[in-house]
This record gives C-alpha cells, sequence and structure tokens, in this order.
C-alpha cells in the first residue's frame, strides 16, 4: 500500500516537474521574444537617425556624444568616430564656429527637463543652422537631443530678396522724386498762373505721388529689418527723448483732426534704455501714426511712460475703431490691414506693425495690445533698462 | 552777383527742373551730366556751391567729393548730396567726406532745397 501512494506522489511531482519545465520554457522564450524586439527596436532608431535629413545629435547626461546622423560629419566637418564618445562642449574645430553651437548648449541647460530652446547659428561662411535642443529623460537616462536644420537657402533667398527690394525701391525713387518737383513748381507759380480747379487737381495728385514715396520707405524699412543690419548703434538713452521727438512731430497732424493727446511721465527720468535711436523712432511713430489715423476727429490719445518690473512701459490708448477680434491675431504680420480700416479708406501700406515689433524685439523688447472695435485700441512696449 | 550752384545730376529731367527752379530764385545754374565733367567744371567754374548725385555713370558722388576735397583752392567749396540713396551707411560716409547735408530727392521740394541752399551759403 504504502509503495502504491508512494508511486502516486512521484507522479504528481513528475507532473509538477513537467508543469515548471514548461512554464520556465515559455518565460524564455517571451525573453527572447522581448529581445529580439529590442534589438530591432534598436536597429530602427538607428535607422531613423542614420537617414535623418537634418545633423541629429544624441548626447549622454555629461555631454558626450552618443548617436548622430550623417549630416552632422558634414556640418562640423569630422569624421563620425571623431566625435563619439566626445564631450561636445569640448571640441574644437578649425573650419567650422563651433563655439556659437557650444554656447547654445551651455546656455541652454537648464534644470527643467522639457526646455525646448531653438536658435540661429551661423557655422561657416554660407553655412546657417537652426538649433533645436531638446532635454529627455527616459527611465533613468537623462539626455539631450539637438537638432541642426540647415537653413543656408532660406537665408540666401531672403538676401538676395532683401537686395531686389532695397535697389528696386531706391530706383523708383528717381521717377518719383520727377513727378514731385515738377508739380510742386507748377503748384508754387513757378511755371506761370493756374486756376484753381487745374490747382485742386494737381494738389491731389501731389498728395497720391507723397502716398508712394512713404510706401517706398515703409518697404525700405522692411527690408532692412529683415537684412538684420537693422540694430545699427544701440546707445544708452533717455526713452522720453524719442518720444518728445516722435509726439513733436505729430503735433500738426493731430491740430487738423481736433485731436488731443495727452502725455503722461514720471516726474524723475527713467532710466536709461540701449536703443537705436533712428530705429526707436520709427517704431514709436507708427504706434502714434496709428492712433491718429484711426481716431476719428474730436478723439482723443494718452501716451504714458512708467517704470514697471525694472523695464521701461510705453503706452498708447486711442478711443479709436479698434481691431475686429477675429483679426486679432494677424495684426503685427506682414502687410496685414483690418478690414474695417479697410473699408474707411484710409491709406496704409500694413506694414507699420509689423516694422514696430521687429524693432521693438531686436530691442529685446515685447509688444503687444489690447482692443475693442469701435471703443479703441491700447498698444504696450516695455524695454530693459541698461544694466 | 548772383550765386553760382553746380548741380551734378545724370538725370536730364531732373537736372534740368532743379536748373529751372534756381534760374528762377535767381542763381546761376551750372549743370554737369556725371562725375569727370563736375570735377572739371568745379576746377574752371568755381561755384559757390555743388549740388552732388551720388549714383552717376563713371566716378560716382562720393569719388568726386573726395577728389575735390583734398584739392587747394577748391577744397573750401562746400557741397550738399542730393541722392536717392538714403541709408544711414551712406548718409554717414557723405557727411564724412565733407558734405553739408545730405538730402533725398524724393523728400524734399525744389523749394525745400533751395532754402538748404541759402542756409549753406549764408
Amino acid at each position: 500500500m504504502e509503495s502504491l501512494e508512494q508511486e502516486e506522489e512521484l507522479q504528481k511531482k513528475e507532473e509538477e516537474l513537467r508543469r515548471i519545465r514548461l512554464a520556465f520554457l515559455n518565460i524564455l522564450e517571451d525573453t527572447e521574444e522581448a529581445k529580439t524586439q529590442a534589438i530591432d527596436e534598436k536597429n530602427k532608431s538607428l535607422a531613423v537617425i542614420k537617414n535623418f535629413t537634418d545633423g541629429l545629435l544624441v548626447l549622454d547626461e555629461n555631454n558626450r556624444i552618443e548617436i548622430i546622423s550623417p549630416l552632422v560629419e558634414l556640418f562640423l566637418n569630422q569624421k563620425e568616430e571623431e566625435l563619439l564618445g566626445k564631450n561636445i562642449l569640448r571640441l574644437s574645430s578649425k573650419k567650422t564656429d563651433i563655439k556659437s553651437l557650444q554656447e547654445i548648449l551651455k546656455t541652454g541647460k537648464s534644470k527643467d527637463i522639457k526646455s525646448i530652446s531653438r536658435k540661429e547659428i551661423r557655422l561657416g561662411e554660407n553655412l546657417f543652422l537652426e538649433v533645436t535642443v531638446s532635454h529627455f529623460r527616459s527611465g533613468e537616462r537623462k539626455g539631450t537631443l539637438v537638432i541642426l536644420h540647415d537653413v543656408s537657402r532660406d537665408k540666401l533667398v531672403e538676401r538676395m530678396k532683401t537686395e531686389f527690394v532695397s535697389i528696386s525701391a531706391h530706383q523708383l525713387r528717381t521717377p518719383l522724386s520727377a513727378v514731385k518737383w515738377t508739380l510742386r513748381m507748377i503748384l508754387d507759380g513757378d511755371v506761370g498762373k493756374i486756376n484753381e480747379e487745374q490747382r485742386d487737381l494737381l494738389e491731389k495728385t501731389y498728395q497720391s505721388n507723397e502716398r508712394m514715396i512713404e510706401l517706398i520707405n515703409d518697404l525700405l524699412n522692411v527690408s532692412r529689418i529683415e537684412e538684420g543690419r537693422f540694430l545699427y548703434k544701440p546707445e544708452a538713452m533717455q526713452l522720453e527723448d524719442v518720444v518728445d521727438q516722435v509726439l513733436g512731430d505729430a503735433e500738426d497732424a493731430a491740430k487738423i483732426k481736433k485731436i488731443k493727446i495727452k502725455v503722461e511721465r514720471p516726474k524723475s527720468l527713467l532710466p536709461l534704455v540701449m536703443i537705436d535711436k533712428e530705429k526707436m523712432v520709427i517704431a514709436v511713430q507708427n504706434l502714434v501714426e496709428n492712433a491718429l489715423k484711426y481716431t476719428p476727429p474730436g478723439g482723443r490719445i494718452a501716451v504714458s511712460l512708467e517704470e514697471k518690473n525694472k523695464e521701461a512701459l510705453f503706452k498708447i490708448i486711442d478711443n479709436g475703431v479698434g481691431i475686429p477680434k477675429d483679426q486679432q491675431s494677424r495684426i503685427f504680420s506682414k502687410f496685414f490691414r483690418g478690414s474695417n480700416v479697410i473699408k474707411m479708406e484710409t491709406e496704409g501700406s500694413g506694414l507699420g506693425l509689423y516694422t514696430a515689433k521687429n524693432i521693438i524685439e531686436s530691442h529685446k523688447g515685447e509688444i503687444w495690445f489690447e482692443s475693442k472695435e469701435g471703443v479703441g485700441s491700447t498698444f504696450y512696449f516695455t524695454l530693459p533698462f541698461n544694466s | 552777383m548772383s550765386k553760382k550752384v553746380l548741380i551734378i545730376e545724370d538725370d536730364k529731367f531732373l537736372r534740368e527742373l532743379l536748373g529751372k527752379k534756381l534760374s528762377t530764385v535767381g542763381y546761376t545754374a551750372i549743370l554737369a551730366i556725371d562725375g569727370e565733367e563736375g570735377l572739371e567744371k568745379i576746377k574752371k567754374e568755381k561755384p559757390d556751391i555743388v549740388l552732388l548725385d551720388l549714383i552717376l555713370p563713371g566716378i560716382n558722388g562720393f569719388e568726386v567729393l573726395e577728389k575735390y576735397k583734398s584739392e587747394p583752392g577748391i577744397s573750401s567749396i562746400p557741397a550738399i548730396i542730393l541722392s536717392n540713396l538714403g541709408q544711414r551707411e551712406d548718409i554717414e560716409k557723405g557727411l564724412k567726406l565733407g558734405a553739408k547735408d545730405f538730402l533725398v530727392k524724393a523728400h524734399f521740394t525744389p523749394q525745400e532745397i533751395v532754402n538748404k541752399l541759402q542756409m549753406v551759403l549764408g
């Protein structure tokens, strides 16, 4: 009897062992599959990186280069084997200005793991790259992904366009000068008397021509901003001086439209700001001209200057026609004009606010607005004080 | 005796318009169509003032200014640049070379140009 029981027991154990063995085999199979999958996945990622049409660098948390795409060799003018495992901040190169790239990596290194920064750099004479840096964390690993996007061609096209605008604007001015001078001399009576009707028509023609000249000036300003040589010579000065100059120039126009301009400023002078005066005048002028243009006769404009959060804050409030809500997001784009002001038949090129925004931002300032159609608009900008 | 103004301007119509305006207000206008002729006439005619265009066939306005400003006897003749260039770099270059003023043609009427001439001539 005993042996029978023993045999049964043994059979049970054997059965159990068989099950365990099967389970192990299954696990082993799963692991094998997972391993193959992981290798597949890695190969896939590598294939993606290797065939990437941008330059792509993966750095570990000590800024050592782990993976690169082939274009990086071309951009940095170094072979893959010379780059892998090296700390990117310690690389040096004779042919490329690698420092500009290292600067971004140094400054872009923030604690916020999700931070993404994007900047344009010039790596060689004709090599412009848009660099995107993003920090990532996968499990315990931290690292940095750097994407180098070649924008050299865009730059070239931009420069050609700018030169074209610049040259044609100058060439256009010559015949317009001839028209202006002739009409003026006739109107001034230099070539004999004219009657009232003739004077009226010629005066209107003269004004149309003036509008054309202004439009060309706007175009020139825009093309010069895009050329990047816009911030010519920033100097420390009072923002008050710029505002005074612009408001002085606007006095006549305000008087004609019977618009009152109120000016408010702190009793003592604001700290100095670094500005390129010629450009800042254009920016402030565009804001003041807009307020005057889009405020009906008898309206009110209030300009104020103040210190806020260690910055100079400029504000201009009008009770003019305002900007339709659905168009407010496009207000700073090139050639944009509100549908309500187009209907008013006011003149404008749609370049004023675009230019103003570019100028303020190239001074490291900010520009924004609040507006309600039929009620009025308020435009603000800030400029950091010269520290 | 009326003052002599030398106009160096390659555009025929602009040159004649300005010449006419200057005569109307009592100046003697002398005309030159390019830089070479301009330089010659500065030496020969000894004008009281030069109205100088910049973009000219042959030697340009900057070069005319540079040349005559370094020649004794005529270097003191004042010049006003009258051009359709007008970027800051051009203006600074012109003033550095000794021009009294820089006027963008499209921004000034003939009368305003005369006023500027009078200011320089005193």
